[in-house]
């Protein structure tokens, strides 16, 4: 275990995370917000203290093994949202430790469920540090999903190892300065176009930014109680649709069609893309089939909130809990597998589904030719055993997560569908369930318990479960 | 494809099937309930059904081949699960032809599920027909599940291959016929020994017998509408327990014992068995935490704990009170138990121990193979390594498993139904277990769903039992092909 560098990387990203509060404390001068202080002052302690830590761990670390990998993502997390609970404490906003500590970590895993009421009314530092917390969390995950998971292999993403910009090489560390700094552009570029096109189409520059950065992280937070339901332009509902739909493909994608001229071709010789655009819209015709029939109810929204599900961001137009229970286990089930891998997006990821899709038809064919020899393939690679069998693994974990958090969330003496929904929604990284904490309700009334263990949850469900698991192996630690 | 093979063989089923509808009719006349000539009727119907299928066909097949063997399975469930129906029909128990064949599926696929209430009060001879058109299912899924399974392969099953009683021969005929003699010996002296002790333990006659055969069965049939609950008596209810416990065993295993004779290596059979301990051990588990919050709360009795515990995840589905009152915790913890199930190659529903066990020793060995990525560390159960085909064909069911429940929850709450009601009666019908929570919880009963509803569950029982691969076969294009 390299722990000098596994310090200096913690310390690298808390500098990061107090460059952050210190843009905040620009935004609280900016309203004239009484919680300048207390941002600055925090951010620069952060700043300097994780500075002093860097120089005394040494020099960056030039080697850091699979094993440091798992350990350093996992207490990055961990790290992160603790340090990001404390503004939420200080400002009074939360009351209890617990509530700032939920909030923080919703945040920084792009969940976006909330136990904040009164946004409208909130200081406006406070809303820009929850956004600013997922647009970091966000661009943390893409690193995350593009660059380290595939090399540690959890659960069958080696697949996407050979499909990740940057140089291919077998060291860690300089394959994630690499990677990130290739995808750092694509991501800071549509959150700017991003931003640009809710301002012009009608949303106050601070509402622009705000949305902006958590449409792209596909987090959820908004700066308003009624979510994006505070909007009734239609343009605006169809700039989220495209930006949430952009911000859940693969990253690798964007890059790959960045470097050959934007053209759309280039997308659709991705399976993963494919099978997303084929699940998306049979999930919306579905939904409009049953829902649209019902009073008050618009094509505007059941795209909208199909998309904002599927895409684990979770922003809502209507409070979709009141369609009929049909619509509400498909939405269910679009949380649980989410979007494309490689994207901030939560869920089991599309491209898993695809691939045990596959494995099914391909038992089914077995059946009828035992002695056949079958492939499965995904693009032009065939899939090697040991990955599908990851792969696999991966599956049984999530639901075996799922349902251990749903009982124990249950256990504190929360309802069944909200158990269930909150499970779901908060290991996929969705925010809003249904029950009580459907797009109307939120997480404030849910017992304490509760919430601690779908915080653990949300980190859980963002490190894809293997990541955080495996440090519990006794034989983790061995040397 | 022998088409005129499978024919034959349906119809030989089906006059079987026919002229056990003369049973009840015995009953019918033993108690003076009338009835007798509906019965009579309704098996000759079947018969006829079953003869003229067996004429069109000609002989009997000289051989039949895997895929004959695929579609003989599925079609014979469809084609007894309807036909079983017209004794409903004929005696005019069932108000419509929907709730006839609801009951009918749920009976012979050992799902328990029911549409009838006010069971106290109905005429013996229809009850008996109910119990036995479980005990006929359970009669048919023993050698599904421990003959034909694993010959065909189905979702990992052909792991048990070389286990079945009866000579190890790679012909469909020949095996199934010859292990099906054992297993059937087998399965009417258990039913014997059952009838026997719930008898001395106080239950009427009649009623011992009807419920011995949903015993057995893992059905969960009843003869009264309180289910179990209807006999206040403890031995009752741990005897219950216990051959409940004993029938969701693998039969390769009783077969195992019988066969090195009652003598001291009893236990040591069963408990060399990996399957088998993990049941055990799931069975305890699910009873601690099942029945903490429940005696904690003081919603119920350590019985009734027991009882209902172990009746739902062996997948009976009798009850002996309404364990949906207990705090939410149990209900999910009862729901999850219900897809687990018993254990391979018994009459019980659900994925069945062993893959559960399997997928789970899998999961564990990744989570090992990325701390070390490069080490072989190989499956095993009993001892033998699990080949990798074997795993492959286990995660396919698993999912395949996962998708069809969901599938059909969303279609039954498509038809109106809430959330809880839905999302339950999915999988207790397609695990085979009954009873669910919300609208069909063990209170109440399946009458009042949407006959939308009651079709995609009956579709939802017919899979679950078909180990869902035997029927999606059908459904391959290639499948058909020379």
């Amino acid at each position: 275990m390299h722990v000098r560098g596994i310090i200096w990387i913690l310390a690298l990203l808390c500098m990061i995370y107090g460059l952050g509060m210190l843009v905040t404390a620009c935004v609280a001068l900016a309203s004239a917000s009484h919680s300048v202080v207390m941002f600055g002052g925090y951010g620069a302690v952060l700043v300097l203290l994780a500075g002093a830590v860097s120089l005394f761990s040494g020099p960056a670390p030039k080697h850091l093994t699979h094993r440091d990998g798992f350990l350093m993502v996992s207490l990055a997390w961990l790290l992160l949202s603790l340090l990001g609970a404390v503004p939420f404490v200080i400002s009074g906003v939360s009351h209890t430790f617990g509530d700032a500590m939920f909030e923080s970590v919703s945040g920084l895993t792009t969940t976006g469920a909330t136990v904040l009421t009164g946004l409208d009314a909130t200081d406006p530092a406070i809303l820009f540090w929850r956004s600013m917390q997922q647009w970091l969390g966000g661009i943390g995950i893409v690193v995350l999903v593009v660059a380290v998971i595939p090399f540690l292999g959890a659960g069958g993403m080696q697949l996407l190892k050979a499909e990740v910009p940057g140089p291919v090489k077998d060291k860690l560390t300089s394959r994630v300065s690499q990677t990130a700094k290739a995808l750092w552009g694509i991501y800071v570029g549509l959150t700017l176009a991003c931003t640009l096109a809710y301002w012009w189409a009608g949303m106050s520059v601070f509402d622009a930014v705000n949305h902006a950065m958590s449409t792209l992280s596909t987090g959820g937070f908004s700066t308003h109680d009624a979510s994006f339901g505070y909007y009734r332009l239609p343009a605006l509902h169809i700039i989220a649709i495209v930006f949430m739909l952009a911000a859940s493909v693969n990253f690798s994608l964007h890059f790959a069609a960045a470097h050959r001229g934007f053209s759309l071709r280039h997308y659709f010789l991705d399976d993963e893309f494919k099978f997303y655009i084929l699940v998306l819209s049979v999930l919306i015709l579905l939904i409009a089939w049953v829902a649209l029939p019902l009073p008050g109810s618009s094509w505007d929204e059941v795209v909208f909130s199909a998309v904002s599900v599927i895409t684990t961001t979770g922003f809502t137009v209507g409070d979709y809990s009141l369609w009929p229970s049909g619509c509400i286990l498909l939405l269910l089930l679009m949380m649980l597998t989410g979007a494309c891998a490689g994207s901030t997006s939560g869920g089991m990821k599309l491209i898993r589904v695809l691939l045990l899709f596959r494995h099914v038809r391909r038992e089914l064919h077995r059946l009828i030719h035992p002695h056949g020899v079958m492939q499965l393939r995904i693009g032009d690679h065939t899939v090697p055993q040991g990955l599908a069998e990851s792969l696999w693994g991966f599956a049984v974990l999530y639901f075996f997560s799922f349902f251990i958090v749903a009982v124990v969330v249950a256990l504190s003496g929360v309802d069944i569908l909200t158990s269930l929904s909150a499970s779901a929604a908060c290991l996929s990284n969705t925010g809003p369930g249904f029950g009580d904490v459907g797009p109307a309700g939120n997480y404030a009334a849910l017992p304490d318990v509760s919430k601690w263990v779908l915080m653990l949850a949300m980190v859980v469900g963002r490190l894809e479960i293997y990541t955080f698991f495996v440090l519990f192996i006794p034989e983790f630690w061995r040397k | 494809m022998n088409f005129r093979g499978v024919t034959w063989t349906i119809g030989i089923l089906t006059v079987f099937f026919g002229a056990s509808m003369m049973v009840p009719a015995l009953v019918a006349w033993h108690y003076h309930t009338g009835h007798i000539s509906d019965f009579i009727a309704a098996g000759l119907i079947v018969s006829a059904i079953g003869f003229v299928a067996m004429r069109m066909a000609g002989g009997a097949p000289e051989s039949l081949s895997h895929r004959d063997g695929f579609l003989i399975v599925a079609l014979a469930w469809v084609v007894l699960a309807l036909l079983g129906a017209v004794p409903f029909w004929t005696t005019g128990t069932a108000v419509t032809v929907m709730d006839a064949l609801f009951e009918s599926t749920s009976g012979l696929t050992t799902t328990g599920a029911t549409v009838f209430s006010g069971l106290d009060a109905m005429p013996p001879s229809i009850l008996f027909w109910r119990s036995m058109e479980e005990w006929v299912g359970g009669m048919g899924i023993i050698v599904l599940a421990v003959a034909i399974m694993p010959l065909l392969g189905i979702g990992g099953m052909q792991l048990f291959r070389a286990e079945a009683p009866g000579p190890v021969k790679d012909k469909l005929t020949a095996r199934v016929t010859e292990t099906g003699k054992i297993l059937w010996y087998m399965y009417l002296v258990m039913t014997c020994i059952v009838v026997v002790v719930y008898w001395s333990l106080g239950m009427s006659g009649f009623d011992a017998i009807n419920h011995a055969m949903c015993t057995i069965a893992i059905g969960g049939f009843s003869t009264h509408d309180a289910s179990m609950g209807y006999f206040d008596s403890l031995p009752l209810r741990l005897a219950a327990v216990f051959f409940m416990f004993a029938s969701g065993i693998n039969f390769t295993l009783h077969f195992a014992a019988l066969r090195r004779g009652l003598s001291s290596n009893l236990p040591f059979t069963y408990f060399s068995d990996d399957e088998f301990r993990a049941y055990l051990k799931w069975m305890f588990v699910l009873i601690l935490i099942v029945g903490a919050p429940t005696l904690f709360t003081a919603k119920g009795s350590w019985d009734e704990v027991l009882f209902n515990t172990v009746a739902v995840a062996t997948t009976t589905g009798f009850a002996v009170s309404d364990y949906e009152q207990w705090p939410v915790v149990t209900n999910m913890i009862l729901f999850v138990a219900m897809f687990a199930g018993a254990c391979a190659g018994s009459t019980g529903g659900g994925m069945k121990m062993v893959r559960v066990l399997l997928l789970f020793r899998q999961g564990m060995r990744e989570v090992r193979r990325l701390i070390h990525p490069h080490a072989v560390v190989p499956v095993k159960l009993n001892g033998n390594k699990v080949t990798g085909s074997v795993v492959e064909a286990l995660w396919g069911f698993f999912v395949l498993y996962i998708v069809c429940f969901i599938i059909i929850a969303v279609l039954v709450a498509a038809s109106g139904v809430d959330m809880l009601t839905a999302l339950t009666s999915a999988a207790a019908c397609m695990t085979n277990t009954g009873p669910g929570f919300g609208g069909v919880g063990p209170a109440d009963n399946y009458a009042n769903l949407p006959d939308f509803a009651k079709a995609v569950l009956m579709f939802g029982m017919v899979l679950g039992r078909l180990e869902i691969f035997t029927f999606f076969v059908l459904l391959v294009p290639e499948f058909w092909k020379k």
